[in-house]
């Protein structure tokens, strides 16, 4: 499916400013001193949460405003869920951060009426692409469970087969 | 109804801030998949170890002895005065914040207790409050607190949470290793029982049969000839292992996972093909059929014990010195510990290799090299007749194991060898190799199935490299060192980084061996076809 023209038009100043506040937000779901150091760690090896966040959320925004492009969203998506998908979160709390984007955008965008609710709409449908990632990430985990089990026994299963 | 349903705006209003709380007044709680379970009671029976008993870290009652509380004090005394480093590390630290974002369960976790600098002040406030005169006297002032059963709970969730991987250490500038502050709280945590099975039992297993898995002689027999007969069928060569012969030259000790976890078996048939190309004069043993010593994760007397057996052997079968494999923490217990617990080990002759007459001199006085030394010495002297084209089919990368990485400062000899056995070799970032590599976030008995979320925090950093050189060289194949990491790597890169495998450095030596007398090879030790004689790929224009 071909991308959608812009939902709106966003400035330069608008958007930094949306992402700046939506990246502050998402960093105050942890704890003080991690917040600090998730802003300002600049180094993407010593600071993969952060740099997640500071990559993927500045163009979850370009979609949301802009062309909605599903699998792009996925892609950017899957990281920041990977992450928040076994850190100390509930289900709940690891996707919420996607909501904190309505009143954001409430207070620094000049939309209304049909726009904004499409914009509602839009964020919405980006959270329930979340909770999809999710829950893959938590299958996996169950998954991974299963099979490194059979991994440490790997010699004594092959050797049964070999003597079969 | 209708005035207590928030509306969708206030609804967005939740405040996601965790409560502020000093960190000394939150309590643990212990949420599924973030801990290791208890020590099963027959484990620590068989270890003759203080309180056996059935409970689980989840339990509101740890069962604890009476008097835990003078046993734990007790316990730290004796260590303080025993251990001058200890005394040192809990009073030398000025919190100057260097090693706070170092440890890679921080990094991936957020969780401030993670920090290293916090994960000892743990032990810290405790032993300011009854080992020194200002915590006496003004505790809150001194940053003291009581010993209270929360704090050791708390002690038995962050300890066990620290793979003492040492990364953190490097970043000290006084120096202080804060491994030992975790082996410490460790051996206080085990005077009253609390300890985790992962890590005691396979000390009981090595105590009963030689190995972590409880393998019996006669099944270490048949892993061995297993591998043989495989290692025919693959290249048409039927090497000879001597097992438990006396009056060998070397006594090849590996990780017990070698003969038994995937991938690690493809790393003992390359030792095995490498010691029939050189014809080395060697035996292994059912005995001491063990390189890991889960004894460095329990007490000092724990390491001291397991240790003692693979010399014991050693002098028991009359050979000249020790070949050790591809394990981590073995080398930790060689290089720093050995010497002053069991050695020197006199009896044995400085290690020679009898193919280039290389003397290590470095290992004079534990008697013990690393395979990657004997290894990348025979390259050197070109004695290894090598076909680095069978491992075309891998874009190989090297994670530096954390113990031979950091605590014997074994850098070079496995990249040297990897430059010689394959053709494409990438490195991931410069912050993340060598002596600030980062963990495969499973070591020191954490490497447990039920305790996988936490290793999934832990090893984001490692993986996050990983996925650097894949997405940018195309990496497939992430190589190491370490029995505990070819366990926990693969489960960790397929959450994070799927599509990358995981393989010992000598998986590789064996596929590039050209052996005398073998069959043309169609397949790496794995049976995958090389990518010489695959089907050149299809292309469109």
């Amino acid at each position: 499916m071909d991308p959608g023209p812009p939902l709106i038009a966003v400035s330069a100043a608008e958007r930094e400013a949306v992402v700046g506040r939506w990246l502050a937000r998402v960093l105050a779901t942890y704890p003080e001193q991690t917040s600090r150091f998730l802003a300002r760690e600049p180094d993407r090896f010593r600071n993969p949460v952060g740099h997640a966040l500071r990559e993927g959320l500045p163009l979850l925004f370009d979609e949301v405003s802009g062309a909605f492009d599903v699998a792009r969203i996925e892609g950017v998506l899957d990281e920041i869920m990977h992450i928040r998908a076994v850190q100390d979160f509930r289900a709940s709390e690891a996707v919420g951060f996607i909501f904190f984007l309505k009143p954001i955008l409430r207070e620094i965008l000049a939309a209304s009426g049909a726009t904004l609710e499409a914009l509602d709409r839009r964020i919405d449908q980006l959270a329930l692409v979340a909770f999809d990632l999710y829950m893959k990430c938590r299958e996996k985990v169950a998954e991974i469970r299963v099979n490194e089990a059979r991994q440490r026994l790997f010699v004594l299963e092959k050797a049964a087969g070999r003597r079969m | 109804m209708s005035e207590t349903v928030p509306k969708p705006d206030e609804l967005v209003q939740i405040d996601y801030r965790p409560p502020v709380r000093d960190w000394m007044h939150t309590p643990v709680q212990f949420r599924r998949g973030t801990f290791c379970y208890a020590a099963a009671p027959k484990n620590l029976k068989y270890l003759e170890m203080p309180n056996p008993r059935d409970w689980q870290p989840m339990d509101e009652d740890w069962k604890l002895p009476e008097n835990w509380r003078e046993i734990i004090l007790e316990g730290m005394r004796e260590r303080l005065e025993k251990f001058r480093s200890f005394r040192l590390f809990m009073d030398i630290c000025v919190r100057c914040g260097a090693c706070a974002d170092k440890c890679h369960f921080y990094i991936g976790s957020g969780d401030p207790k993670n920090m290293p600098v916090l994960r000892a002040e743990l032990l810290r406030s405790v032993y300011r409050r009854y080992f020194t005169l200002a915590g006496r006297l003004a505790p809150k002032l001194a940053g003291a607190r009581d010993l209270t059963v929360d704090v050791l709970k708390e002690w038995f969730y962050y300890f066990y949470q620290c793979t003492e991987c040492r990364r953190c250490s490097v970043f000290c500038p006084y120096g202080i290793d804060t491994a030992e502050v975790t082996m410490l709280a460790r051996e206080l945590l085990n005077l009253v029982g609390c300890n985790i099975n992962w890590a005691i039992e396979p000390v009981a297993n090595c105590f009963r049969t030689g190995n972590h898995l409880g393998v019996q002689p006669h099944g270490f027999k048949d892993s061995i000839e297993f591998a043989v007969d495989e290692l025919e069928d693959l290249t048409g060569v039927r090497v000879e292992v001597p097992i438990m012969k006396k009056g060998a030259e070397v006594l090849f000790i590996m990780p017990s996972a070698d003969y038994f976890a995937s991938p690690h078996y493809y790393t003992l048939l390359g030792y095995l093909l490498l010691f029939h190309h050189v014809g080395l004069d060697y035996t292994v043993s059912a005995y001491a059929s063990e390189g890991g010593n889960f004894g460095l994760f329990t007490s000092h007397e724990m390491i001291k014990r397991l240790n003692d057996k693979m010399y014991r052997e050693a002098r028991r079968l009359k050979v000249k010195y020790l070949i050790g494999g591809e394990c981590g923490h073995m080398w930790r217990v060689i290089h720093q510990y050995m010497d002053t617990m069991n050695g020197p080990a006199d009896f044995l002759e400085v290690p020679v290799s009898p193919v280039t007459g290389t003397r290590f001199e470095h290992a004079a006085s534990t008697k013990m090299i690393h395979i990657c030394e004997f290894t990348a010495d025979l390259i050197r002297h070109g004695k290894l007749k090598l076909d680095p084209s069978r491992n075309d089919h891998w874009k190989v990368t090297f994670h530096d194991s954390c113990n031979p990485a950091r605590a014997m400062g074994l850098l070079e000899e496995p990249r040297y060898i990897l430059r010689n056995v394959a053709r494409h070799f990438y490195e991931m970032p410069e912050n993340t190799i060598r002596e600030q590599t980062f963990c495969c976030g499973s070591g020191s008995g954490l490497g447990t199935d039920e305790n996988l979320e936490m290793r999934l925090r832990g090893g984001l950093p490692r993986a996050n490299a990983v996925k650097y050189v894949r997405d940018r060289f195309g990496v497939n194949l992430l190589t190491c060192i370490c029995a505990i990491d070819k366990a926990t790597l693969p489960p960790l890169l397929d959450y994070w980084v799927p599509g990358v495998e995981v393989a010992g450095v000598h998986e590789l030596v064996g596929n590039a061996l050209v052996m005398e007398g073998e069959k043309p090879r169609t397949t790496d030790l794995r049976g995958q076809p090389l990518a010489s004689i695959q089907p050149p790929e299809v292309t469109h224009a």
